[in-house]
């Protein structure tokens, strides 16, 4: 094999660096540093909890700078219609621990405002503007909510429950007979157009 | 009798075309250009050769995946799971197969979750190779498309004898994956490793050495290891600037703590760098690849799960984690008790990397390595529109 030009090397930051802590520590640590006791260990490398709407700022700035979960994995949003909320969960990952914390928020579906954390990680920008867009709810502090996938929709953000596609697929589209021509070249038709037996005989 | 011929007879048909208000111009890369992965667009603002501004546009290939998903069955949505990336669909097959297990407590076989692996590293292989012709093609190395997707098309026969399908598996079930091997197949994989593994060195040659890609490649498109972390890269374009950092090893599925394997780091960063790591994780992939079929035990491939057309899952919620050949891939699912999933979020990894990272890294770089940058970040748009 033909040497390769440049030699590897194996590194982390500092970030990542130290002990990793185990589920109990992880846990003690978030009650030492944003005072949150709502949180339970579930499975391996997974920690999860309830964290209130207004509290949740403060709680990720906490988490990203004195706890140590630098990486925004993901923000989710579900539509709890029944109850009348959104649950926004955001997934935290930590590079020195391995673990996972999901932190649950549940939000009025009605006004569905909650506050950014753009200001604490980028990538939220993307998260925050597609929750935006397909549930409706708005960001405050984000200045980029601007529509990204469906730039010429004018319907309601289609993720909500109360969005039923095939309802609108109804109302908005026709349905046509299927009579292709082509088929008459073939032998016997093609099955199941034309003839509404399904082609038997 | 000659005259001095001026253009336009001397006369500014374009009066005020270098006034500094008119120096910047937008141009447009896409949606369907071959230097851009996929349907996907780039707006530019440009002056002379350099990007002032770049801004993505995504879209042009949104199914509604995620909608589609809340109004199908749980075991109907294993087929469309998989075209979420095209070029590497088996992180998604898994990592939803994996989201039921998690919620309902399914076990898996252990030869079931060596088949999954062994698939999933043939994945990463296969789209490695055509993400190497695709970098190869926007710097007008032509021959190397040609041999890598061919070479690629050798791990989609075997794909085609194991599952059926060639693109697109459908292969993991929950509970385990569809059929066994088939006969003689482990052999066959072995020989299309060696092949594999022998053709890297013409690779060496053809194109990693080649003065065209370091004349190009090297220094362009640098992600400083601060800002890969503060801007959410993940997988190789993470590795790249020296960050150890792997799904895999970090929060391992399936029976990756059991296999022995490195996770390659570049130092520098760049269009290189982030090609250099996906060259040397096919090494490890082949590595992987000849563990699982040395150690893979006899055994059932599935554990039966009941009639799939009235199957439940549990109320409850998984977050589950795969390192795809793009970057760290996950899966959100949440399950009221019925027989769909109330909320599937496809968490890709070309989410930061093919739009907020790719328009910082266009910023200040030249038209003709917009479309290098964006390959050398692996940027898959079908991950963004899902």
């Amino acid at each position: 094999m033909s040497e390769l030009i440049r030699t590897p090397s194996a590194g982390r930051p500092l970030a990542a660096l130290g002990a990793a802590r185990g589920a109990d520590a992880i846990m003690a640590a978030i009650v030492a540093e944003t005072g949150s006791a709502e949180f339970h260990a579930k499975g391996a490398r997974r920690v999860e909890g309830q964290v209130k709407a207004d509290a949740l700022h403060s709680f990720a700035a906490a988490m990203k700078s004195r706890v140590g979960f630098e990486h925004l994995s993901a923000i989710s949003c579900v539509d709890w219609i029944a109850q009348g909320e959104f649950e926004l969960v955001y997934h935290f990952w930590s590079y020195r621990d391995n673990c996972l914390v999901s932190a649950h928020v549940r939000i009025d579906r009605a006004t569905a405002s909650m506050a950014t954390i753009t200001d604490l990680w980028m990538p939220a920008s993307f998260f925050e503007r597609d929750i935006h867009e397909f549930f409706g709810v708005v960001f405050q502090g984000n200045t980029d909510l601007e529509r990204y996938i469906l730039t010429d929709w004018k319907g309601p953000p289609p993720m909500r429950k109360d969005f039923v596609s095939r309802d609108f697929a109804h109302e908005h589209f026709q349905y046509k007979d299927y009579e292709p021509t082509w088929d008459e070249m073939i032998e016997g038709g093609y099955r199941g157009s034309r003839d509404k037996t399904g082609g038997a005989e | 009798m000659s005259s001095i011929v001026t253009a336009n007879n001397g006369k500014d048909i374009m009066p005020g075309a270098n006034a500094p208000e008119n120096r910047e111009y937008n141009m447009f890369i896409g949606p369907n250009h071959p230097g851009i992965e996929g349907n996907f667009a780039l707006k530019l603002t440009v002056e002379g050769d350099t990007i002032l501004k770049a801004k993505t546009e995504a879209g042009f290939l949104h199914r509604g995946f995620e909608k589609l998903m809340e109004e199908r069955l749980f075991i109907q949505n294993i087929a469309i799971v998989c075209r979420i990336c095209v070029p590497d669909p088996d992180p998604n097959e898994e990592n939803y197969a994996r989201a039921i297990e998690s919620i309902a407590g399914i076990e898996v076989p252990r030869r079931a979750q060596f088949i999954r692996v062994l698939v999933l590293e043939l994945s990463r292989i296969a789209s490695h190779l055509f993400t190497f012709g695709g970098h190869a093609g926007t710097i007008g190395l032509y021959t190397m498309p040609n041999w890598s997707i061919s070479d690629r098309d050798r791990v989609l026969d075997l794909f085609e004898e194991l599952t059926g399908g060639r693109v697109y598996h459908i292969f993991n079930m929950p509970g385990g994956v569809r059929r066994d091997l088939p006969e003689g197949f482990k052999d066959r994989v072995r020989k299309v490793m060696d092949y594999i593994e022998e053709r890297l060195a013409e690779y060496d040659d053809l194109f990693f050495n080649n003065k065209i890609l370091l004349n190009r490649a090297i220094g362009i498109g640098v992600l400083p290891q601060d800002k890969a972390l503060e801007w959410g890269a993940t997988g190789p374009d993470l590795r790249a600037a020296g960050f150890a950092h792997d799904v895999r090893k970090d929060d391992p599925y399936e029976v990756y703590n059991e296999l022995d394997f490195e996770i390659p780091t570049e130092r520098d960063s760049d269009a290189y760098s982030r090609l250099m790591v996906r060259r040397r994780e096919i090494v490890q992939s082949i590595n992987i690849v000849r563990q699982v079929l040395e150690r893979m035990p006899e055994g059932s491939v599935w554990n039966k799960q009941p009639n799939p057309l009235k199957w439940r899952v549990p109320a409850g919620d998984a977050y589950v984690r795969t390192e795809s050949s793009k970057g760290e891939y996950a899966y959100y699912m949440v399950s009221d008790g019925g027989v769909r999933p109330y909320r599937v979020h496809v968490r890709g990894a070309s989410v930061t990397h093919g739009v907020h990272i790719l328009e910082h890294l266009l910023t200040g770089a030249r038209i003709e390595d917009a479309s290098q940058i964006m390959f050398s970040l692996d940027a898959c748009p079908p991950e963004v529109d899902r």
